[in-house]
């Protein structure tokens, strides 16, 4: 990195810090006719993704020219992707490609993983997937987690992984599990692997914390992967028989909303899940789905 | 007479440091590759290096009674020795390289300056070697203490590559600091994808014998090489009929002693009849340095006088009372209960022998802590008995068994850890979860937790949640979902308690007892089922 883009980062990354990401999230006019949620059905995980971010309006909506981007998928697994336990590599693929053709001047993909980071960045097939499309794989490294207020409702500070805070803009890709706590794992609690420290004491008040975390990260996009999902043995798995094809993409604006149509891959209404409700009450989104602009699509 | 150096001789030389230089490069690039490198089966690395060595291949066999046919390779280095003498520590090992080079060092800064002559003792490496093979006869695997490749790739595991890394991530953070982002985001990528740990529970010991083994050289040059070493020894005695023997040229010869001052293994060139086969590796430094190209080594087919190998009296009764000696040692080595009983925190690597079988294969050359990507895999202490310090154990504490991990089964140089696919390493039971209930989270304080159970890797879960009532402070009862362990599926691989967030004593740990390996470690009686075949037969 030449120093002057450093300089040009740190100025980009504090101004984001200053003005928080709400007042990136804020910066984006959402035009009438474009929906909040969008889903789309299809045989390519590649396929769906790029119609998913066509039907929300493009790629371009979100990223501008020369942005850094963050592109966070769940890759806390050491896991092969038809395991289900981690996001679809062709999913990764597609958005870091949507990212650069959209003008953007870097592609990160990072997850604090559980694993070994490398084991999970190899077996996941997002490092090869994300070589490929031509976007930056980091590991996480020591110096570049920090303390940082949260200002939340229950976590007031916490370490968060800098890459993910400095960035111009913010692209959570997480995808839907089962878990045995809060029941499912989707768009918001996938901000826990941004997260450093001791973050398995999140689990004391879990549905508190992904919404503490939820409203400090505030993604531009959330896409969710429901190509395959796990629906047992969660969050990790480890059997084919564990996992359900859907063979759907879900993306939106609203991570409440990308939540709450996730909830229901499981036959779970979005209702049941303390965490939706505890984010709507925070103002980051809606549960009900029929209250959001919402588009299907089948490829 | 004309003063000429033998330029022959100074090439040799050369030479020789280009050899000890590639292999000691070879050595550690090995070592350092004996991690996960995105492929799940990582070949041959560094434990090559060990098949060539013929004290382990030697004390294996004797001590585990088993032939490990890749020692074969020692027979390599057993032939050219006794074809050239002992080269092979003079210009392969990489040991040698290290002692020699701070030798040369130590020179150099003065703190030390050989004597004209030497007259100290270079009988204790044959002892030492005597009783390692003695111990052997008993099944007692002694050889892994001071046997160069192990020492080394040890203290290199465990004490030097992890320092060292310390040491750069440190580093790391001064860089981060002055704005090099660059630079220090280029060392932190590097270092996780090396997969260098930095925490080892007998780093600080380990450390302190290698940086004590090369501090020797500022007393003599190559200390441990004339005093210490079981396979230098070894090596020695083989060398008595080697083809090269050293020869002065007598009316050349000016009689300076430059030759005997710097032999850096004590091997007395001067005078000619004086001259040790059994000590000579070949460096050349005495060629090299003589004033007048006095010598060389022309071939000879006549053996070396047995006594002058070493001109260490080796007579019988001297040999039979360290035999004895050796042979009387080893019950000191037995007085331990882990031969009654096994040690509950003693967790074998997946695909460890029986215990007896173990003690007699590991070297504790650390390759399997090197490879083990999460550092659990840890030098044992007090934990195995007197015999087993240094050997590996899994301490999940600092590092849990990864599920789709081998390496440590791959990388194993005799076999102790026998070889196993990721398949069949998930068929092993290396320890059991307990709950400590009181302790655990939902169980004491009445709160929601569950981290054991989601870290748990085997599919159906080896965790299961049941529903648990907790008498609160205030008289009222909490329901929370509590773990309970399947030891049916319970592969032992410690991931639940490394990432217990009870952070000192966690929850929920892991012991030895129901291992795969031990038919008496067992904890339920069985008699149900046939016994199962002996898996690494």
């Amino acid at each position: 990195m030449k120093r002057r883009d450093f300089i040009r980062d740190m100025a980009a990354g504090s101004l984001a810090l200053r003005f928080g990401p709400g007042a990136l999230a804020g910066a984006i006019a959402t035009p009438a006719a474009v929906p909040v949620l969008v889903a789309v059905e299809g045989e390519s995980p590649a396929a769906i993704t790029r119609e998913a971010i066509a039907a929300l309006g493009g790629m371009k909506r979100f990223v501008g020219k020369g942005d850094k981007v963050v592109i966070k998928p769940n890759i806390g697994w050491d896991r092969t992707p038809e395991m289900a336990a981690c996001t679809n590599p062709e999913v990764v693929k597609t958005l870091v490609e949507l990212v650069l053709e959209a003008g953007a001047k870097k592609a990160i993909v990072i997850d604090n993983t559980t694993n070994q980071a490398k084991r999970c960045y190899v077996r996941s097939g997002i490092q090869e997937a994300v070589k490929q499309a031509g976007g930056d794989m980091l590991f996480v490294d020591d110096y570049r987690v920090k303390k940082t207020a949260l200002k939340g409702a229950w976590i007031k500070e916490w370490d968060v992984l800098l890459d993910v805070i400095e960035a111009d803009k913010v692209i959570n890709v997480p995808i839907a599990k089962h878990h045995s706590l809060c029941r499912l794992t989707l768009g918001m609690k996938n901000w826990l692997g941004a997260t450093g420290g001791a973050r398995n004491q999140f689990h004391q008040d879990l549905d508190k914390a992904v919404v503490d975390l939820a409203a400090f990260f505030k993604p531009q996009l959330t896409v969710l992967d429901a190509y395959r999902i796990l629906v047992r043995n969660g969050p990790q798995g480890g059997r084919l028989s564990d996992t359900q094809l859907m063979k759907t993409v879900v993306a939106g604006t609203d991570p409440v909303a990308v939540d709450a149509l996730g909830a229901t891959f499981f036959a779970v209404t979005p209702r049941e899940l303390p965490y939706l409700r505890l984010a709507r009450e925070r103002g980051l989104g809606e549960f009900e789905l029929e209250k959001v602009r919402f588009e299907k699509r089948k490829i | 007479m004309k003063r000429e150096k033998s330029r022959k001789h100074r090439v040799l030389e050369l030479l020789r440091m280009a050899s000890q230089t590639a292999f000691f490069g070879l050595f550690l690039t090995l070592l350092l590759g004996a991690h996960y490198t995105g492929e799940d089966y990582i070949g041959s690395t560094v434990q090559r290096f060990f098949h060539f060595d013929p004290l382990l291949a030697l004390v294996t066999l004797v001590a585990a009674r088993l032939v490990y046919t890749l020692f074969a390779f020692a027979l390599i280095t057993v032939v050219a020795t006794i074809l050239f003498g002992r080269v092979f520590c003079g210009w392969v090992c990489p040991l040698g390289a290290v002692h020699q080079f701070s030798s040369f060092v130590f020179k150099k800064t003065k703190f030390l300056k050989p004597p004209r002559e030497e007259k100290a003792s270079l009988a204790w490496k044959y002892y030492i070697l005597i009783i390692v093979l003695a111990g052997a006869l008993f099944g007692l695997d002694l050889a892994g203490y001071l046997d160069p490749f192990s020492f080394l790739a040890r203290s290199f595991s465990v004490a030097v590559f992890p320092s060292l890394a310390y040491a750069l991530s440190g580093f790391n953070g001064i860089l981060y600091g002055l704005g090099t982002t660059g630079l220090a985001r280029s060392i932190s990528q590097a270092l996780e994808n090396w997969t260098i740990n930095v925490t080892f529970q007998q780093g600080f010991s380990v450390g302190l014998l290698f940086l004590g083994a090369v501090a020797l050289n500022s007393r003599k040059e190559r200390f441990w090489c004339r005093y210490l070493c079981p396979t230098g020894a070894l090596l020695g005695l083989l060398s008595r009929w080697n083809l090269f023997k050293l020869k002065i040229d007598e009316e050349k010869c000016i009689k300076c002693g430059l030759c005997t001052q710097h032999c850096e293994t004590q091997a007395n060139p001067y005078p000619n009849e004086k001259w040790k086969s059994g000590e000579c590796v070949y460096c050349q430094n005495c060629a090299s340095i003589c004033p007048t190209g006095a010598i060389r080594f022309p071939v000879s087919l006549r053996p070396e006088k047995m006594t002058n190998v070493s001109n260490v009296d080796l007579s019988r009764r001297k040999l039979i009372l360290t035999t004895l000696l050796g042979i009387v040692a080893v019950p000191f080595f037995r007085l331990t209960p882990s031969h009654k009983r096994a040690s509950l925190k003693l967790i074998r690597p997946p695909g460890s022998l029986p215990e007896d079988k173990f003690l007699a294969k590991c070297v504790k050359c650390g390759q399997c802590m090197r490879a083990c990507p999460t550092g659990g895999l840890q030098p044992v202490l007090t934990e195995a008995g007197p015999e087993g310090i240094y050997t590996p154990m899994l301490v999940p504490k600092v590092g849990y068994c990864e599920y789709y991990c081998s390496l440590c089964t791959q990388v194993c140089p005799t076999g102790a850890i026998k070889k196993l696919t990721i398949e069949d390493k998930n068929k092993v039971k290396i320890g059991t979860a307990w709950v400590n209930k009181s302790r655990c989270i939902p169980y004491v304080l009445g709160k929601p937790c569950i981290v054991c159970e989601e870290h748990c890797p085997v599919s159906p879960k080896a965790i299961k949640l049941v529903e648990a009532e907790t008498k609160l402070p205030d008289g009222s009862v909490a329901v929370q979902k509590a773990p309970v362990v399947d030891l049916e599926l319970c592969t032992g691989c410690g991931i639940c308690e490394n990432k217990c967030p009870v952070m000192d004593d966690p929850a929920i740990f892991v012991t030895s007892v129901g291992e795969t390996r031990s038919a008496t470690n067992r904890l339920l009686l069985d008699i149900t089922k046939e016994t199962p075949a002996d898996p690494y037969k």
